[in-house]
């Protein structure tokens, strides 16, 4: 998966690493400010709501 | 075949540090956004009581819209650094950000029962503390009206998630009329889960009322 992505990718070693790093803050970020608190409010993690 | 397990092992170590990601949100993402909304609500409502007449502010605290700052608590127990402001309302959004005032209870200083609901976990663990209070334990809340002091009288009390009587205006008495000026803290026991809930007691032990301007 990742061996195929980085086949994949572009330029030479260092472009690839650069590449490989922005994806991967992009995923964080993605994860961070949309999947995870959207996962939050649809998860039974201590449901203290009353009604 | 040794490549197939080795995409199947890519994803699931993938899988592995997504939810490990997940935990981290959990703890600290949610802690974070918690805390900068208490920071606006502490200095909202300085602001706002500095400026106000406590008594003609008095029929403003009868309607408090959902997600609303309206008091202080504080629990010196917890050092004397723990202060939450408590917002009207005890839906998702709100418990997300601060303790909630349970709609329809009491307001705080009232003959009834003045109920609040947070977090056990998540959002900064508001109520992480909550099962370690006693009898004599003192829970102190400030509105624009003053300061009541609250002691515990009884608790940390474990009931099953759906029983809400704690909450009634007579404590684990529901339909009863009430006579005294009560506080009750709920939040979620074991930590993480929904499986039941903790909860503690208090009387109004004494009330300072805001000398206006104050």
């Amino acid at each position: 998966m990742y061996g195929w992505l980085w086949r994949r990718l572009p330029g030479g070693p260092g472009a690839r690493l650069v590449q490989l790093v922005l994806l991967l803050v992009v995923v964080g970020v993605l994860l961070w400010f949309v999947v995870y608190p959207w996962a939050s409010l649809h998860l039974p993690v201590d449901p203290s709501g009353l009604g | 075949m040794g490549r197939f397990f080795r995409i199947v092992g890519e994803l699931l170590i993938t899988c592995g540090l997504v939810v490990f990601g997940f935990l981290a949100y959990m703890y600290w993402g949610t802690a974070l956004r918690a805390n900068s909304a208490q920071q606006t609500y502490t200095s909202e409502l300085t602001k706002q009581w500095a400026a106000a007449n406590p008594l003609t502010a008095l029929a403003e605290l009868r309607t408090i819209p959902a997600g609303t700052p309206f008091a202080l608590l504080r629990i010196p127990q917890f050092g004397q650094a723990w202060q939450l402001a408590v917002v009207q309302g005890t839906g998702v959004s709100q418990l997300l950000l601060a303790p909630g005032h349970v709609p329809g209870t009491a307001l705080p200083g009232r003959v009834g029962n003045f109920a609040v609901a947070a977090h056990r976990v998540t959002a900064g663990n508001p109520f992480w503390g909550l099962p370690s209070l006693r009898k004599g334990s003192m829970i102190n809340v400030e509105t624009i009206t003053g300061t009541y002091e609250y002691t515990v009288t009884s608790g940390p009390t474990r009931v099953s998630a759906g029983d809400l009587s704690a909450l009634a205006a007579v404590p684990f008495h529901p339909g009863e009329q009430p006579t005294q000026r009560l506080i009750t803290l709920i939040t979620c026991d074991p930590p993480w889960t929904g499986t039941s809930r903790v909860v503690v007691t208090g009387v109004l032990l004494r009330t300072l009322p805001r000398a206006p301007g104050s």
